[in-house]
């Protein structure tokens, strides 16, 4: 016994099949479009569309098949394994606290302060989900949706280039040379497409637009939206209506980034808080927007090192990474400027952490 | 209530069925809501005749009284109590999760919701061998994570094969597919589940996060969204009473006017639960955290005593502090495995016994 009320359908059509009595599925069961047209006084293409989606729905419960495939957790292991590749980023600290690097599939939020790197993890990551599957990458397309104006074409030239650079040298067998030929600085940048997005209406529009895009696009691997806050955060007089919209922005992404298998990496700024006289930064957007994203990263500075830290996610520990901006674009810290003393606040957890990096 | 057809019940034919729609009478409910002998003389049918239709009615469409000892032995029968394979939130929980009751996590990001989501799965289809459906709204189940948490419970490796097996995982990113799933998993494919996953049968069902598909929908103008999140609320209790499962829902946390952290989705949904646990990182001074300790706190329970969460101020806070560090310290030191500080991020998300007595000092020495 299903109620009509909870269909796929418009809330007017449902009001009108209430009212002439048809208040579950099985009321509805062996009608005719024109008798329900006449009975309910409803137009006959919104008859066919209701007994269509309740032949749908009854279908689904007494077929087994339905709208709705489960999986067990073993197939989606093996999914995960063979479909579902991490894109590896240029720094191996990341890659360690990632697990692999960044997983395809997942939603990512990078939330930071003003110049500690963001934008260049962005870019960074669009050269990295180019990388050939020869040398351990993707070798996926990607999308950019860019809202504050902050693309430098010349610095994604300097990144690929190095990227290029970096993959060539390590090219040994006949494969990879192969592999090598088309993956240069033309290839990364042909593969790399550019929206830009001046307000909320343009990115919800093409938020919408996106999946016949990535359907005729399948090798498209990363979408980066730099930055979710950006638009968000100006013009907003109704603060209710502004957590609905990013709530169903959430949504629509991360079912995005499960159908099409490709990570979705959305920045976001700092904003502060005042809690008992204290002052505090946080990421912007309010609190129930940090439930959107499943990872989240927050890049901060300590004295004059950058830090990337993992402050949510449903399957990696907790930790915090150190990390430079290159000319050649996001990579490690040097290994000899880091004492471990830098980090006195994590001596209980350091063995666990080391130990997870050795691991890996 | 349901349209009168002609088949319904003898008597009912199809002339009478006709009469009775021109006196406007479409619906069981309209038959039974009208008077009767108003209704015999404006359809021409004989008075007895509609009165027996209307009996016949009533009955197909009523539900029994059951005697307090049948029910009784009926819930020792059929009721089970899972653990959550966390012995302090089992405590606090009186002994885990009950079947045929909805029970709730409400937390802020990073809280550890999810963690216990995949302990309980994790529990129930290892150690109980029973089969669990877990449906993800999130995108935040990784099998990965799953396949972590049974590496240290077992080593064998295929009893972790098996494990996986068991957990059935649905992945629904709006509100109508799930209601599709909820209604056809209601419909009979539970027991589909059972038969199809090596193995015992549906004990629970997850839901991780029932908020993400309904927040969207609330607050518009229009009230569809309340009306659909009580259908999910409603088919979620049927499925559980129905199918003796135990339903687990995930919630957000909003602040309230006092800056008191409270579960979303707001005033109608808090009576859908029968039980609520309010789950909050301990170290709340900054963003990144270096502590991977979380509360949990009893706020809605019909078996234990809860404790408000607005009562456990600053006071309270360090000498729990103090306490689970001590946890923490005496687990490194054992030297487990690399993922031991996820592990205890669930392992420890709860200490309810001691909160429970902490609040009860706090109401000894009078709340600050």
């Amino acid at each position: 016994m299903r109620p009509v009320s909870s269909l796929s359908l418009s809330p007017s059509v449902k009001v009108r099949l209430v009212s002439a009595g048809f208040r579950f599925t099985s009321d509805l069961r062996g009608l005719k479009p024109l008798q329900l047209s006449k009975e309910a006084s409803l137009s006959q293409p919104e008859a066919l569309e209701v007994l269509q989606t309740v032949r749908r729905v009854v279908g689904g419960d007494e077929g087994g098949g339905g709208a709705s495939a489960s999986l067990t957790a073993l197939e989606l292991l093996q999914k995960e394994e063979e479909e579902l590749r991490s894109i590896v980023t240029f720094s191996s600290q990341l890659d360690a606290a990632l697990g692999g690097g960044l997983p395809v599939g997942k939603t990512i939020e990078i939330c930071g302060a003003p110049g500690v790197g963001k934008t260049q993890l962005c870019l960074q990551l669009a050269v990295d989900v180019q990388v050939p599957s020869c040398f351990g990458g993707v070798g996926g397309q990607m999308v950019y949706i860019d809202t504050e104006g902050s693309f430098l074409l010349q610095r994604v030239v300097d990144i690929a280039t190095a990227g290029v650079r970096h993959c060539s040298l390590l090219a040994e067998d006949d494969e990879q040379r192969v592999a090598m030929e088309t993956f240069t600085v033309e290839t990364i940048l042909s593969n790399m497409f550019l929206v830009r997005c001046h307000d909320y209406v343009e990115l919800l529009a093409e938020l919408h637009l996106l999946p016949g895009f990535l359907s005729a696009h399948p090798r498209v691997r990363l979408l980066v939206i730099d930055s979710v806050a950006f638009v968000f955060r100006r013009l907003f007089d109704d603060l209710s209506q502004r957590t609905r919209l990013l709530n169903d922005l959430a949504q629509q992404l991360i079912a995005m980034a499960t159908r099409h298998k490709m990570a979705v990496v959305i920045t976001n700024q700092m904003t502060t808080r005042l809690r008992g006289g204290q002052s505090q930064l946080v990421p912007a957007l309010g609190e129930s927007w940090g439930h959107a994203p499943a990872i989240r990263l927050l890049l901060h500075w300590v004295g004059p090192q950058r830090m990337a830290a993992i402050f949510k996610s449903p399957a990696h520990m907790d930790s915090t990474i150190q990390y430079q901006i290159t000319s050649e674009g996001f990579r490690d810290a040097n290994q000899c400027e880091q004492p471990q003393s830098k980090r006195p606040r994590r001596h209980t957890n350091q063995p666990a952490a080391s130990q997870r990096v050795t691991s890996c | 209530m349901v349209v009168l057809r002609a088949e319904m019940c003898p008597g009912l034919d199809e002339d009478l069925v006709k009469d009775l729609r021109a006196a406007d009478i479409k619906t069981v409910e309209d038959l039974v809501s009208s008077d009767t002998e108003e209704v015999a003389q404006r359809c021409s049918v004989s008075y007895k005749a509609l009165f027996a239709i209307r009996r016949v009615l009533l009955a197909q469409h009523t539900a029994f009284p059951v005697s307090g000892a049948d029910l009784y032995e009926e819930l020792l029968s059929s009721t089970a109590i899972l653990s959550s394979g966390s012995p302090s939130l089992d405590k606090l929980l009186d002994s885990g999760f009950y079947t045929g009751e909805i029970t709730e996590l409400s937390g802020g990001p990073g809280s550890g919701k999810s963690q216990v989501c995949f302990g309980v799965a994790v529990h129930i289809s290892l150690h109980l061998k029973q089969s669990v459906i877990f449906i993800d709204t999130t995108g935040g189940l990784t099998a990965k994570r799953l396949l972590q948490m049974l590496q240290t419970e077992t080593s064998n490796r295929e009893e972790q094969m098996e494990a996986l097996q068991r957990i059935h995982v649905f992945q629904l990113f709006d509100v109508f597919s799930l209601l599709d799933c909820l209604y056809s998993l209601r419909a009979g494919r539970l027991q589909q589940a059972s038969v199809g996953g090596g193995g015992g049968s549906v004990k629970a069902v997850i839901v991780d996060s029932v908020s993400a598909v309904i927040s969207p929908l609330l607050g518009a103008k229009h009230n569809e969204g309340m009306s659909l999140m009580i259908q999910v609320a409603g088919v979620l209790k049927t499925m559980a009473k129905d199918f003796n499962v135990a339903a687990v829902v995930t919630n957000h946390v909003t602040r309230g006017d006092g800056g008191e952290v409270q579960p979303g989705l707001g005033a109608s949904w808090s009576h859908i639960p029968r039980t609520r646990v309010l789950m909050e990182k301990l170290d709340r001074t900054s963003v990144v955290s270096h502590s991977s300790l979380r509360s949990a706190t009893l706020i809605k329970s019909s078996r234990q005593v809860t404790h408000s969460p607005a009562r456990h101020g600053a006071q309270s806070g360090s000498c729990q502090r103090s306490e689970h560090k001590a946890r923490l310290q005496t687990s490194v030191g054992s030297e487990r495995p690399a993922e031991c500080r996820l592990q205890h991020k669930h392992l420890d998300s709860a200490e309810p016994k001691r909160f429970r007595q902490v609040s009860l000092l706090c109401s000894t020495c009078g709340e600050r």
